[in-house]
């Protein structure tokens, strides 16, 4: 599905990402894991399309096609999605108004029929219970006065309503209590399917009980150091990171 | 010196405005003209005019305009405008045109000196006296506008709409008027005062209106003003409200070369609410100054202001909000809130607040920001597949709807909508296909 070949990338001027390779599979989910400032974020964010990185060299490839040149939207619209760690607030923006607006965009660029508002309301109510969450939620503007774990849900929330192909979430599990995770963990489980593929990108082995990895990977200093499967990361916790750095 | 000054004070004698029958008005002008002259167009070393410049201005060639509409036709109006049902009042070049029946009273302001509820507005300034050269100039020449009243306990069921036009005939013109508006005990009203410039000639346009709310009545009331961007506007309004009253104001500003827009709310009496919301939208190298004087002189009232700027271009923008607290105005609430959005690195704002407080039980507050679009934001919704263009137009709406919060009537948020809209399209923010 993707395919990231010798990537370099560097914001103001300091490399952050040196020559990362990594293939994900339709059907495949992949951790990533690694000490703070390894790259994961900025990979994450690179993904996404954000501007404030320069690729120097190397190349994504994604359904078979380079994205470099693609605006966030473009890919957002051929299936890319970020779940952000800090997700931005945006007051006066209702949360369902920008859901619609999102789907509705998505849905036009791939030639499928716009939502009316009813239609979409009773989609997003149904999602909305799946993930426990409260229907104020939607009324409310966009993550304005959510408290972390709502944050963090309604990234789950807008990816469960999107449906992507390629999700990415970048330590969507950080500061989750137990519950939260679970839920979570229930979304993405939920999207899991032969044509959908996941990088999940944690500090913690604990979400990886319960969203299951094929494979785990390990970023130091911008390139992938080990791979392994899920048995990696139990390794990771008790040895941490040093033996990897050197 | 033959400046603007002493040309307008050449044309006020030439009139014989001060020689008029009635002594008290022919004072009230003189001590009106008197007070211009003395005070003179201010300048930069003003402090209500520091960031205003007149330069250019003062060197424009407007006479006084006494001209009568010998024809009138009404103007071209946006469908979303003519479409209101409302009691639609039509003024023409600053005269009142419309002869229709109405459930309010509703006479032209030169008809209606004898009228003693008129003559005592205009002689009980009840604040402090404005000293300002235009609102003096407007009495001098006080003599077209209207005279409006609703009877108490009166609750107009749609919504009164003025329509001011102007064309041709004013061309290079000082066109003065002044409206009164008399809400009497326990009515309420909902107003829509609408400005279009049929023509793009260049006029000078002193606009007063002076809005009473006795006790406990409620008035809402939207002012679009959209002139051409060769009118210099000047515009004043002065509300009184008596006790309970409640009285909320959105100003739009989209046209005009030089827009100043003073609003001076008095709370006059315990217990009133007064809501003064704007929202200044400019292009190109217009100049949009707002000058607040929100006045507290009794008990238990409460004010709010929420202007916000939506700057493009060379625009500049400028914010004065001054409020004064008075004594006697014990727990008093007053907050004050000035928000900018510059669309362009050129556009310029000044913001400025001016807190007087005479009272020592009171809760003020200010605040002003001056931003651009958040580019963390416009990430964000474009990573949802949202294009550029639609993100920063949600962005730039969700600015400008904040503004409108706080109205209750559905026909004035709708016509707020409506005309913001125009000018998102005007500015080819948005296409006029995709109105929503």
């Amino acid at each position: 599905m993707i395919e990231i070949v010798n990537l370099h990338a560097e914001v103001q001027g300091q490399k952050i990402l040196n020559g990362l390779n990594l293939k994900i599979n339709k059907g495949e989910v992949h951790s990533i894991m690694g000490p703070n400032g390894s790259g994961k974020s900025t990979l994450a964010a690179i993904l996404a399309g954000k501007e404030d990185y320069d690729i120097t060299d190397g190349d994504i490839i994604y359904k078979g096609e380079s994205i470099l040149d693609l605006a966030p939207d473009e890919r957002a619209q051929q299936g890319i999605f970020l779940a952000f760690q800090y997700p931005i607030e945006i007051p006066g923006v209702s949360n369902a108004y920008f859901l619609r607006e999102a789907l509705n965009s998505i849905n036009k660029a791939r030639g499928n029929p716009v939502l009316k508002p009813v239609e979409f309301g009773k989609l997003a109510k149904q999602k909305i219970k799946m993930l426990k969450m409260d229907e104020t939620l939607l009324k409310r503007s966009l993550n304005e006065g959510f408290s972390g774990g709502e944050k963090k849900r309604n990234e789950i929330l807008q990816m469960a309503i999107l449906e992507p192909l390629l999700s990415i979430l970048d330590e969507t599990d950080s500061g989750l209590d137990i519950d939260a995770l679970q839920i979570v963990a229930n979304g993405v489980n939920s999207l899991r399917n032969e044509e959908t593929a996941f990088l999940v990108i944690t500090h913690y082995q604990r979400l990886l009980d319960y969203i299951v990895p094929d494979f785990v990977h390990v970023l130091v200093k911008g390139k992938i150091v080990k791979s392994g499967d899920k048995s990696l990361a139990l390794e990771l916790e008790s040895k941490g990171y040093s033996w990897l750095e050197d | 010196m033959d400046n603007l000054q002493n040309k307008l004070i050449k044309n006020f004698k030439e009139k014989g405005l001060a020689e008029y029958p009635l002594e008290w008005l022919g004072n009230y002008r003189l001590d009106a003209i008197n007070a211009a002259e003395s005070l003179g167009v201010p300048d930069l070393s003003n402090e209500d005019w520091r960031f205003t410049s007149l330069k250019e201005f003062i060197k424009k060639d407007f006479s006084f305009f006494d001209g009568k509409a010998e024809t009138y036709n009404k103007p071209k109006l946006p469908e979303h405008i003519k479409s209101i049902d409302g009691y639609f009042v039509y003024m023409h070049n600053g005269q009142l045109v419309s002869d229709s029946d109405y459930p309010f009273s509703l006479t032209r302001l030169n008809d209606s000196f004898e009228d003693l509820k008129v003559k005592e507005i205009l002689l009980n300034e009840v604040s402090s006296k404005n000293k300002d050269f235009f609102y003096e100039l407007s009495c001098a020449f006080i003599d077209d506008g209207f005279f409006l009243k609703l009877e108490g306990s009166n609750r107009l069921d749609k919504p009164i709409v003025i329509i001011n036009s102007f064309d041709s005939d004013v061309d290079s013109k000082f066109v003065n008027t002044r409206n009164i508006f008399y809400f009497e005990e326990s009515s309420s009203a909902e107003i829509i005062e609408y400005s279009v410039s049929e023509s793009v000639n260049e006029f000078f346009l002193n606009k007063t209106s002076i809005v009473y709310v006795d006790q406990n009545a409620r008035v809402e009331h939207l002012l679009v003003e959209d002139g051409n961007k060769n009118s210099f506007i000047f515009s004043n309004l002065k509300i009184v409200q008596g006790r309970d009253s409640h009285f909320t104001t959105n100003s739009i500003l989209s046209g005009g070369q030089l827009i100043r827009n003073n609003v001076h709310p008095i709370l006059n009496g315990e217990g009133c609410f007064s809501n003064i919301l704007g929202l200044y939208l400019s292009s190109e190298d217009q100049l949009m100054d707002n000058y607040m004087f929100v006045e507290h002189l009794k008990p238990h009232c409460e004010s709010t202001q929420l202007y916000k700027g939506l700057l493009n271009d060379e625009s500049r923008g400028v914010f004065h909000g001054r409020i004064l607290v008075h004594k006697e105005a014990q727990k008093t609430n007053a907050y004050q809130t000035n928000r900018n959005l510059l669309l362009s690195d050129k556009a310029q704002v000044d913001t400025k607040p001016q807190l007087e407080i005479y009272a020592d039980d009171v809760k003020c507050s200010h605040g002003a920001t001056i931003g651009q679009i958040d580019k963390e934001a416009l990430h964000y919704l474009q990573a949802r597949g949202i294009n550029k263009d639609k993100a920063m137009l949600m962005l730039i709406k969700a600015f400008t709807d904040e503004v409108c919060e706080p109205m209750e009537s559905e026909v004035l948020l709708e016509a707020f909508h409506n005309i913001v809209n125009d000018w998102f399209v005007k500015s080819e923010l948005l296409e006029p296909e995709n109105q929503e």
